[in-house]
Parts: structure tokens; sequence; C-alpha cells
């Protein structure tokens, strides 16, 4: 049988090479009848099952998808042709990935699965972004068994539909996004690591964990000035110095060895377990090469997880083939290293062998012998020459189409699970959980998963703005992250799970550009409160509070029960309009102790500064009472001795103005102790509530717009339904009872002129009857309610006799209604009535009669 | 308002007056009391009014230096005067006085608000000095000429104007010249410019609007020009290379020069002159140019120099600031827990560790002192030396350029000579054909005469370039000295005085204070 069929494929290889060469001579009829031969080999792949499987489906699919067309045929045995002669040349390798059946259970050239698609998403346009989407939308199974090539391939279209596939699978889905996206881009059939084959990513670090490259603090290289002051001199021993710095080194000797050790033990720990199929599972993955769009390097993107890696990455153990939507290259290079030794130059035909010689590829500009030889002879035979190369026949998929729908919930049911070493991540689609979480990072300190240290949570859109929240199990800290936009512009906000309300443990970080204090940082202690300001015009940028304990309180009291404050440190910038001895730069209001202190800025070129300290007056915060002064309430340091001291009005008014300011302190200070509570309370309601915001461009969930366009619709159909009530034929009765003539007679005009006539003037009548009867009833009932009235009048309660009164005008009201409805149809009957006459006068139908 | 104010005698500005004012206006209350308790210094005044005191001559005003708001209308005033010593006056109003003429108000260059309203004012003038002005207020005056107003456009912050009440008022075309004329105007008399009768004004004046500031523009561009020529020449001044860019020090040579023009008109004494002017110049420029380089270099050097002290001086500065700083942590610490105890040893021994602290403070701050008075001392040192072989450099280049110049006249000066002779004898073979005047004629009388008339002319030559070649010389030098002076006074001896008796005076306080504390606990 297989010599058979070896004979066979050595005939069908002549054709092949025949039709090659006589292309333009043969005719398709002779064509399909040479290759007929090859399609009797088909079934002898195992599909059957397949094929069964997919009965209902089958019929949906398109006819490309069930079909070969002649060039295809002829690509199929062309390639064929290129596999028995490889299978000749190389004996002792593996057979190659190039005709698997499809889902029909057709063979289709690998090359023509690939179906180049851009699709309309600007993410999609970045190959990462690809990369991630293929690894989400798609659920992967594993090829069973591990170490051969799967039978089937199926195209892109049908994978996205039923949202699984292998590595195969994955691997042309990708690459068609990619080459749509203009990268040169191949797919890859080749061996890898268990971890990569199976998707297990157990043993790598999560990529949200991995902290981004420290940025290289640029050193500041000092310019060397041609003056410099010399550096005091060092009195310290020199031989002390050197005893230290070698102890030191030895230490830290030391040190660099327990971390190695460490370090390799845990390595240790982390080995993967050994592979006995290790080199021989078989993957499939994406390789882009640089050039195009600006790819300076090229690199392989493993579609299972949506991750780059550099060409020389060990996972990567070996390359078969590698082929894109035009032609198919074999690898000649020795993997035994993996692939770090391999040239990627796909034009060097003595590392790549190609299947179809194309002139499209890069080639290494090698003098061909036989060109030269060719060139010789004429040119219509060299014209020839180039037709004979036989071309890659278009992609028999169809488009590839995801909606945005699809786009956006990704993950199959909208949810994907993703362990990583240490680490659990959790994706979900927009808009699938109410609170607007989307990926969720739980992170454990083994590798059982069971030890939880820290949960990072992030959401979209949130209408309270919330971007990240991260739970520190550890310290038991909640750091939340929010955007730019909330009307408190909080930033950041940390406090301790255990104790959420105020005055407790927290830090809260605003957006200080937004805020007109200029509060970029508040913390919080249970006695204490730092508040940090930037720009302000009053220079203030720091300010702490010590509070007491709160005193307890007995009986009603009117005013909020206060922390009593203890101490106010205020610090301020240098104001450059006022000279420094007279610019404060921190005051210290000591509110226990009555006690004023004041620290004023530095000169330029002092190194002290001068203080000043009041002792408040006993009556200072009674506003009915001037402040009264002596002179031994206050006491002061001057920096600058031959200054003459200030003048007693000016250090009053600075004691007023003191006075007053602590009053604005403590007051500023109040606010900020409502702020929080405010903060604190619309949190809570904001997490209760967690509504999600949705954007006008969104057609889908945009309720509002959803109901204004129902809206729209519903009142297109009644329009229809009005205009159809409109073209109602009024005759149309009265026609039938004569049995619909289709000639109207003189006689018969007049009849129905009258019968419609005398039936309008019966619906008036009736109409007019029914009015006036309610109306009698109305009055009726009125006047016997009247009457039971003014007889129980004397025994009647308060609200009995409210709920006539109310009865009383409403009926009233309705009985002048019914009264102008009644007028109003008299006045109205007889117009109808003309109208109508009027009607029938002018009736097509009628009028040659009138 | 009419008074007779001949009936009333006019009163003086005198202490007297100027105290009670001062008294009325200032401080209140317990303030007040402070206030009258100390007496209040007329230079600490902000603030003043002297209205309804029928004053007629502004006076006795000058201690009032830091005044800025000066109220003095209704009076019978008669001339803006006495005010010179006011120059941090915002506010100034003289409104309901007998002023004719608007003057004396140079010195005030800080006044925003000037009020002259019901005076006699005829003319708008004398205020080139108000710069910043912003409300003016000259109603009712007796301004009759609407030209008078284009004055007002220099005025760039005028932003309210009251000129109700003049006899212009009258005009028709009164508003809109005015709203035309002064574009940064908002408010006029007293109302809000609306911009339709803004649009009107500049329509019904485009041309000669369009006109004034075609000149206007001009007259800047000259000024600026003007001030562009001056700083560059006062950059080569700085240089000591002034006019040395041209051929001034040749002409200037010539232009004292009696003889020369004379012998110039020899037979070929004229193409010598040119030959030799243009070698001359030649020089001047390669001086100039030199002279600016070193300019440059020198200004670097200083600068560089100043940056390395700087730097050394902050990072003494912060140093000696964090040493106070830890010391006052520490001491509010200590006298935190002194509060609290009461045990009198634990006191006395907590306030000798004081003492020792602050000893230790002391000799760690002279330290940095002295530190840095080292570190400055070597590095002037070498500034010093640098700037020495700068300028020393620069003048020897210059001297060897100047005798070059100098080389030059000789080789001249024996041209000519040679010239002068063979005309001379020429002259007496009578062979000379061209006309020459009679002046010039009579310097062949003799041999001698012609020499030393081209000696005379050589002489003043000499002296020219000697008296350039000093003057450079004699201000680098004293530049030098200068700065040198300047940086030994006040990087080494000002700043170290100052630093030393500051912290001495830190450390007095900080022991008073411990002092007090002792005297306080016993």
């Amino acid at each position: 049988m297989d010599e058979n069929a070896e004979n066979n494929g050595e005939q069908v290889n002549n054709k092949a090479e025949d039709t090659e060469e006589n292309e333009g001579e043969l005719s398709v009829d002779d064509l399909r009848a040479e290759l007929e031969k090859i399609d009797i080999e088909v079934p002898e792949v195992e599909i059957s099952e397949v094929n069964i499987q997919q009965e209902d489906a089958y019929a949906e699919f398109p006819v490309s998808y069930k079909e070969n067309t002649n060039k295809e045929k002829l690509i199929l045995a062309y390639a064929e042709n290129f596999r028995r002669q490889y299978v000749h040349l190389y004996r002792d390798r593996k057979p190659l990935f190039l005709n698997p059946v499809n889902e029909c259970g057709i063979e289709k050239f690998v090359s023509t699965t690939i179906r180049p698609t851009l699709l309309p998403f600007q993410e999609l346009y970045s190959y990462d972004n690809c990369a991630e989407f293929v690894a989400d939308y798609l659920e992967f199974q594993a090829l069973d068994p591990p170490v051969d090539l799967p039978n089937q391939l199926v195209s892109p279209t049908t994978a996205l539909k039923s949202q699984k596939g292998n590595s195969f699978d994955f691997g042309t889905l990708l690459c068609s996004m990619l080459l749509g996206a203009g990268y040169d881009a191949y797919c890859v059939s080749g061996y890898a690591t268990r971890e990569i084959c199976l998707m297990d990513q157990t043993r790598d670090v999560c990529p949200l964990m991995k902290k981004k490259g420290e940025l290289k603090s640029e050193e500041k290289k000092k310019e060397m000035r041609k003056y410099q002051v010399k550096p005091p001199k060092d009195l310290r021993s020199k031989f002390d110095l050197k005893m230290q710095a070698r102890k030191e080194a030895e230490e830290e000797a030391k040190a660099a060895e327990r971390r190695k050790e460490e370090e390799a033990r845990i390595s240790e720990m982390e080995k993967p377990k050994p592979d006995a199929l290790h080199g021989l599972r078989i993957h499939c993955w994406v390789l882009v090469l640089s050039g195009k769009r600006e790819v300076p390097d090229s690199f392989f993107l493993e579609p299972l997880t949506g991750n780059t890696y550099p060409t020389e990455d060990d996972k990567f153990l070996g390359i078969e083939s590698v082929w894109n939507h035009q032609n198919y290259w074999v690898n000649m290079q020795d993997c035994s290293n993996g692939c770090k030794d391999l040239s990627f130059d796909l034009g060097d035909s003595a590392k790549w062998e190609y299947l179809l010689h194309s002139s499209e590829k890069p080639s290494l500009e090698i003098p061909d012998v036989e060109a030269e030889l060719y060139e010789g002879l004429d040119d219509d035979e060299e014209e020839q020459e180039d037709d004979k190369h036989l071309e890659m026949p278009p992609s028999w998929v169809h488009p590839i189409l995801v909606t945005p729908k699809e786009y956006e919930t990704r993950c199959p049911l909208g949810k994907k699970t993703i362990l990583y070493k240490k680490a659990r991540l959790e994706k979900f689609a927009r808009y699938l959980l109410k609170d607007g979480m989307i990926t969720k990072l739980s992170v454990y300190d083994d590798y059982e998963l069971k030890n939880l240290v820290s949960v990072k949570e992030w959401f979209v859109n949130r209408q309270d703005k919330l971007e990240l929240r991260v739970h520190n199990h550890r310290t038991g800290l909640i750091t939340e992250y929010k955007l730019q936009g909330r009307l408190d512009c909080m930033k950041e906000h940390t406090y301790k799970s255990g104790s959420p309300g105020p005055e407790t443990d927290r830090a809260m970080v605003f957006y200080d550009k937004a805020r007109v204090d200029g509060l970029v940082k508040r913390e919080e202690t249970p006695t204490e409160m730092t508040e940090h300001f930037k720009d302000r015009d009053d220079f203030l940028y720091y300010r702490h509070v010590v509070f007491s304990k709160r005193m307890k309180r007995f009986g009603a009291s009117t005013d909020a029960n206060h922390r009593p404050i203890l101490k106010i440190s205020e610090r301020f910038h240098r104001n450059k309009e006022k000279s420094a001895g007279e610019d404060v730069s921190e005051r210290v209001f000591h509110i226990a102790e009555d006690r004023i202190q004041l620290t004023f800025h530095c000169e330029d070129n002092r190194v002290t500064a001068s203080t000043r300290e009041f002792i408040k007056p006993p009556n200072a915060n009674d506003k009915s009472q001037t402040i009264t002064m002596t002179p031994d309430m206050t006491s002061t340091f001057q920096v600058d001795t031959t200054k003459k001291s200030p003048k007693n009005l000016y250090i009053y008014n600075m004691l007023v103005s003191l006075v007053e300011a602590e009053d604005q302190s403590i007051q500023a200070i109040r606010g900020s102790e409502e702020e929080i509570k405010e903060c604190l309370l619309e949190r809570i309601r904001e997490e209760t509530v967690s509504e999600l915001s949705i954007s006008v461009y969104d057609t889908e969930r945009n309720e509002k717009a959803k109901q204004h366009r129902k809206e729209l619709e519903r009142q297109q159909l009644e329009e229809k339904l009005r205009r159809q009530e409109q073209e109602l034929d009024y005759l149309a009765p009265f026609l039938a009872q004569m049995g619909d003539p289709d000639k109207i007679a003189r006689q018969q005009a007049f009849k129905l002129k009258e019968d419609c006539l005398a039936d309008l003037k019966q619906r008036l009548i009736d109409k007019a009857n029914l009015i006036q009867s309610r109306f009698e009833k109305e009055t009726q009932e009125l006047q016997k309610r009247q009457q039971w009235y003014q007889q129980n009048q004397v025994s009647m309660t308060k609200e009995d006799e409210e709920e006539y009164l109310a009865y009383c005008s409403e009926a009233m009201f309705r009985i002048h209604i019914l009264e102008l409805r009644l007028n109003r149809h008299k006045e109205m009957a007889p117009h109808k009535y003309m109208a109508l006459e009027q009607k029938i006068r002018t009736d097509g139908r009628l009028s040659d009669y009138f | 308002m009419s008074r007779l104010y001949d009936t009333v005698e006019p009163a003086v500005i005198d202490e007297e007056m100027l105290q009670k004012a001062v008294e009325e206006q200032g401080p209140r209350d317990e303030a007040g009391r402070i206030a009258k308790q100390e007496g209040i210094d007329f230079a600490d005044v902000l603030s003043l009014r002297l209205d309804f005191k029928n004053i007629l001559k502004i006076d006795n005003l000058w201690r009032f230096t830091s005044l800025t708001k000066l109220q003095m209308d209704n009076n019978i005033i008669e001339k803006i005067e006495g005010m010179d010593a006011l120059v941090n006056l915002v506010w100034l109003d003289l409104s309901f006085n007998n002023i004719e003429v608007i003057e004396g108000l140079d010195k005030l260059t800080k006044i925003r608000d000037l009020t002259l309203y019901n005076n006699k004012i005829s003319c708008i003038e004398n205020m080139d000095a108000l710069v910043d002005l912003h409300v003016l207020s000259v109603g009712n005056n007796e301004l009759d000429q609407l030209e008078n107003l284009i004055y007002l456009r220099r005025f760039k912050q005028l932003k309210t104007l009251n000129l109700s009440g003049n006899p212009f008022c009258d005009d028709p075309n009164f508003k809109h010249y005015v709203i035309a004329y002064l574009p940064t105007l908002q408010f006029l008399d007293y109302r809000l410019i609306d911009e339709n009768t803004r649009a009107a004004a500049n329509e019904q004046y485009t041309y000669p609007i369009q006109q004034l500031e075609h000149n206007e523009e001009q007259a800047r561009k000259r000024i600026e020009d003007q001030e562009a020529k001056e700083a560059e020449f006062n950059l080569h001044k700085g240089a000591y290379v002034e006019n040395l860019n041209g051929s001034a020090l040749f002409d200037s040579m010539f232009a004292d020069d009696t003889e020369g023009p004379k012998l110039a008109l020899l037979p070929g004494v004229d193409e010598l002159l040119t030959g030799y002017k243009d070698k001359y110049t030649a020089i001047c420029q390669q001086i100039f140019e030199y002279g600016l380089k070193e300019h440059q270099r020198r200004g670097d050097e200083v600068s560089g120099f100043q940056t390395a002290v700087d730097e050394a001086k902050e990072d003494n500065r912060n140093m000696g600031m964090r040493k106070i700083n830890d010391f006052n942590e520490y001491r509010r610490k200590m006298f935190a827990e002194l509060a609290q105890s009461s045990d009198q040893g634990h006191i006395d021994t907590s306030l000798e560790q004081h003492n020792k602290e602050i000893d230790k403070l002391w000799d760690s701050l002279m330290a940095l002192e002295m530190q840095l008075v080292d570190q400055l001392e070597d590095t002037i040192k070498e500034f010093e030396r640098n700037m020495a072989d700068m300028v020393s450099t620069f003048v020897e280049n210059v001297q060897a350029l100047i005798s070059q110049c100098r080389d030059l006249e000789n080789t001249h000066n024996e041209k000519l000579l040679e010239v002068a002779i063979v005309t001379l004898e020429k002259m007496v073979k009578n062979e000379l054909d061209d006309e020459l005047p009679d002046d010039v004629r009579m310097l062949f009388v003799d041999k001698d005469t012609i020499t030393n008339a081209v000696g005379a002319s050589h002489d003043l030559h000499l002296l020219k370039i000697d008296n350039k070649e000093d003057d450079i010389i004699t201000r680098a030098n004293n530049w030098l000295a200068a700065l040198m002076e300047r940086v030994h006074n006040e990087e080494e001896v000002k700043r170290n005085r100052l630093r030393v008796s500051e912290i001495n005076n830190f450390i007095d306080h900080l022991r008073e204070e411990v002092e007090t504390f002792e005297i306080q606990a016993a």
C-alpha cells in the first residue's frame, strides 16, 4: 500500500511538474482529469468522525469551505509532491504540517487557511493587543497526543465562532490578524516546553506584578568647573577606615553568598519536574520578523498567552517549518540547541527550503545559473519562465468578523482566570460585574495559592471614578486610586480595612490642581492630622494638628462635639515680598497652653532664624472685648542685633492678627474633619450604589439613547398605521352590502350616498344621546347626594363633609365638561354631515352622477 | 461752591496739625493707646488726610516717606510742590483746590490714582513720571484743547478718566475723540465705555490715529535703536576698547594736528596716508576684537568663581542650619521633659547637659565657619592669581599691538619726511609743478621748518597713541584692583564678621534662656 502510494505520488509528482511546465497549454478539463488521481488519496485521512460531528453545522459552511478550486487542488498536489521529496530526502525528520483537513473534512493547504484581516478596532492595530485578544478570546484545548501534529486545522472564522482551539488554531488566527495589521508574521510549527504547550504559567511571574524597569536615574554629571572649593580635611585615621572598609566588604560578601544560596534554593524549588516528552511536544506559535511596522528585532509571539519572547528564548526548542499566507518554508538548520542560533533570513535557501519559488520574498542575490542560461534565449521563453511559478491561491476562509459586543465580551462568558506563580489573575468583561471590576489580581506567598498577601482590583466606568483598589492583607491597609473628575478631587485613599470610620489611621491624596485650597495630602491618625498643601497664595504648605481625647459631655448639646485641639503647627514657604525677618516660616499655636510661637525665615546669608513667642491674653477669644497687651506677653530672639526692635504697635497688630489666624486655622481644621466625614459617607453610598457610567457613544448600553431610538421606531410604526387607517375606504361597507359591483349605476350611487349619510346621521345622533344620558345621570347623582347631605348635615363628621365637598366639586366639573362636549357636538354635527356629503360628491367612483 | 478765600486766614501745615491728623486717623482702641504711648513716627504713616483745612501751601511733608495715600482736597492750594519726598505715594487727591498748573509730580513714580477735580488747570502736562497711572480725574477744570488729550496716550495703564465739566466737553466730537485716542480706557466720566461707541469712535478717527500710531512706532524704534547702540558702546567700554572698531583713533590723531593736513597736500602723501590708514585701522580692529574676547573670558572667569563661592557658602549654610535644627529639636524635647519633672536634681543635670550641648553647638558652628573661611581663602587666592595673569596678558598683548601702531606711525613719519625733503629740494630747484597753498609753502622756507613741522605732527600722533594705551591699561588694572578689593572685603571680611556675630548672638540668646529658666525654676 505504502509503495503504491509512493508510486502514485511519484506519478502525481511528475504530473504536477508537468502541469507546472505546460500550464499554458493545458485545458481545465485535462487538468481536472489529471488531478482526479490526487483526490483519491484524501479519504485516507481519518476525518469521518469530524464530519459526522458537525453534520448539521456542515450545511452552514460556505462553498469555499466544502470544495477545493482548481488552483487549490494544484497547490495541494504540489505540496504533496514536496512532502514526498522531503520524506525521501530526510527520512529521519518528522512529517510536515502541510495539508490538514478543515472543519468540513476537506484538505486545505495551511497557507490558504490564513486570512489576513484588519479588524475595525483601534487597539488591534498593535501586535501585543492582537495577541492578548486571541489569548483571551479562545479557549485552549491541548493537542492529543501532544507529540503528534493535529489532523485538522479549522478556519479562523470557525475558531472564533466556537471560541476554542488548539495552538495551531490560535496561531492561524493570530497570524491572520497580524498580517492584516501589516506585520511580517509567520505561523511556526515546532517544539516547545511543556509549560508553553499546555499554557501552564504557574511558573511565570504575573506580568502585572513585574516592576517597571526602574528608571535609571540619570546621574547628573557635575560640571567640572575651574573653581571648586576644597573639601574639608578628613581627620579620621586612614587605617581605621581601611579596616572598617574591609570588614564591610566581608559582611557584604557574606550577605551576597547567603542571597545567592537563597536564590539557588528558590530556583531549585521552582524548577519544573522533568518532562518525559521534552523536545517532542508539538506547538504552534507566531514569528514576527523585523522590518515592517517598525519592528526593530524579530520576536516570537506565544498565541496561547499573548506573551512575547525573544527568538533566543530557551522555551522554544525547535522549528520544523514556518508559513504565511504566501509561502511555506522548511527549516534546514540544526535545532539541537533550541532556537538560539537560528537565522531567520527566509531568503537563504540553504537554511530555509521554500515550497513556492516566489519573487516577492527577499532572497539572497545568488546568481541563478539557469536564469543566465535562459537569458541567452529569446524573451518569450523568459516570460514563460516567470509564469511557470506557481502562485499561492487566495484564502478559502471568509473574512474574520468580530462584532463590537463580542470584542468587548472577549473571553468565553466574559470571564477568564489565569494562574501565575504565587498569583491568580481574573479577567472580566466590561459591565459584566455590577461593580465594574475588570481585573483582579490576587497575590499569595506560597505556591499552592493559599496564603493571601494582597488583592488588586481594577475597575472601569465607575461613576465614582474608582480605578484601582489594593487590599494588602498583611497590613490590613486598603488603598483606592481614583481618576480625576470627582467632586472631592480625591486621588488616593488609604485606610485600614478594619476601621473605615473617621478619626482613624488614613491617608488621602488629592489632585491639588483641582482643589481651591491646594490640598495635596491629608494624613490622619486617631490623635493627629497632617495636611500638605501646594501653590497657595498664603504660602502655607504644611499643617499639623494634635487632638486630645474627646471630653464626655452630658445633657443636650447644640453643636457637634469636636475633639479639643491641643496644638496646631503651620509652615509657610518664603514670601519674597516680605523681608525674611518678617516672613513667618512656622507658627505653632499651643492652644492648650495659650501660647503662640513664631519662627521666621532665615535670611539668605544667615544660619539662624528669628523667633517670637506670645502668651495669649486671657480674653483673646472673646470677640466683644478688645485685646489688651502688656510687654511681658511677648519674648523674642532677633538675629540681626543692629536692627532696632519693632514698635509695640507692630507687635500688637501681630498679636491681633495671630489671634484671628488661630480662629481661622481652627475653622479650617473643623472643615477638614467635616470633609473627611462627608468623604467617608459618600464612599459608603458609592459602594452600595456602585453605578457604572455609560458613554454616550455606547449604543448598546446607553438606556436613554436606546429608549429614544425605540421611541422613534414606535412613532414611525404608529405613523405608518395611521396612514393605513386614513387610506381606509369609507364606502367599503356600503359597497359590500351591494356585493361590490364593478361599476356603480346611477341608482346605486344615490342609494349609496343616502345610506352613507344616514349612517353618519345615526351615529351623530347616537353620540349626542350618549353624552346627553351621561349628563343626566351625573346631574341626578349630584342631586341625590345634595339631598342626602341636607338631610344628614347635622350628624356628619368633618371627614364626611370634606368628602362630600370634594365629590361635589368633581361632579360639577364632570357635568360642566359633558355640557361643553354636548354643545360642541351639536355645533360640529352639521359640519361633519356637510363634509361627508361633499366628500361623497367629489369621490372618484360616484362623481359621474353628482 | 463759592467761598470767599480772601476773608479766611489760610492755614499752614505745621507740626501741630500733622500730629493731630496722624493721631486722629491712626489706630483705635487698644492699638491707639499703645501707639499714643510710644508715639507715632511720621515715617511709618501710610495714609494721611488733610482736607477742609484751608491749606494754601503744601509743606512740611518730607518726613512721611512711606506715605501711600494723601488726601488734600477742599483746600486753597495753588501750586503742587513739596512732595518730592513722598516717593511711595499711590493715591493722591488734590481736588477742590486752586491749582492752575500740573507740576511737581516728577518724583511720584508709583502714583496710580490722581485726582485734580475742580481746579483751574488749563493744560495736561508734566506728568511723564507717572508711568503707572490707572485713574485720572481732571473734571471741572479749564481744559479747552482736545489735542491736549493726546498727551495721555503715554499712560499704558490708564483705565479710568474723568473729564466732565471742562470747556471742551461741549464739543460734539468730545466723547468719540477721547475714546478713539485713548484705547486703553474702560471708563470715561463715570461710565463704562460700551463696544458700540468704541467702534463708532474708532471709525471716525481711523486715519488720524493710524498716522499717530505710525509716528509713535517710529519714535519708539528710534529710541530702541539708540538704546541698543548705547548698550553696545557700554559693552565696548567695559572691554576698554571703545571706538577701536574703526578709524576713530586714527582720525583723532589728525584732529588736533595742525601741520598734518598741510603736509597731506604734498604730492605723494595722499597715497601714503591711505595705505597708512588702512593698516592702522586693521590693527585697531585687531585690538578691538581681542579686547571683546578677553572681556568675555574675564566675565566667565568671574561668574565661575562666583558660583563656586556661592555653592560653598550654600553648602556650609545648610550644614549649619541642620546643626541648629538638631539642637533646637533636642532643646524642645529637654524643656518639655523639664516641664513635667519636678526633681531638682534631674533638672540640674539636664541643664548642665544643655549647657554642654550649647558649647558643643558653638564649637561646631565656629568650626564650620573656620572651615569655610579656609576654603574661600584658597579659592580667592587662586582666583586672584588667575585674574592677575589674565589682565597682565591682556595688557601685554594690547601693548604689543599698540606698538605695532607706533611702528606704523614711525614708518609713516620717515616716509613723510622723505617726501617733504624731496619736495623741499624740488621747490629749491623750482621744479615743483603743483600749486601749493601759501601756508603750506610757508613750511618750505628751509629744512628745519619742514622737519620741525613733520616732527611736531609725529609727536602729536605718538602722544595720542600713548594716551590710548595708558587709558586701556589703567582702566584694566583699576578694574582688577576694585574687583579684588570687593571680593576680599565681601567674601572674606564682611561675611565672616557677620556670621561670627550671628553665631555668638544666637548662643548668647540660648544661654540667657537657660538662665531665665533657672531663675524661674529656683
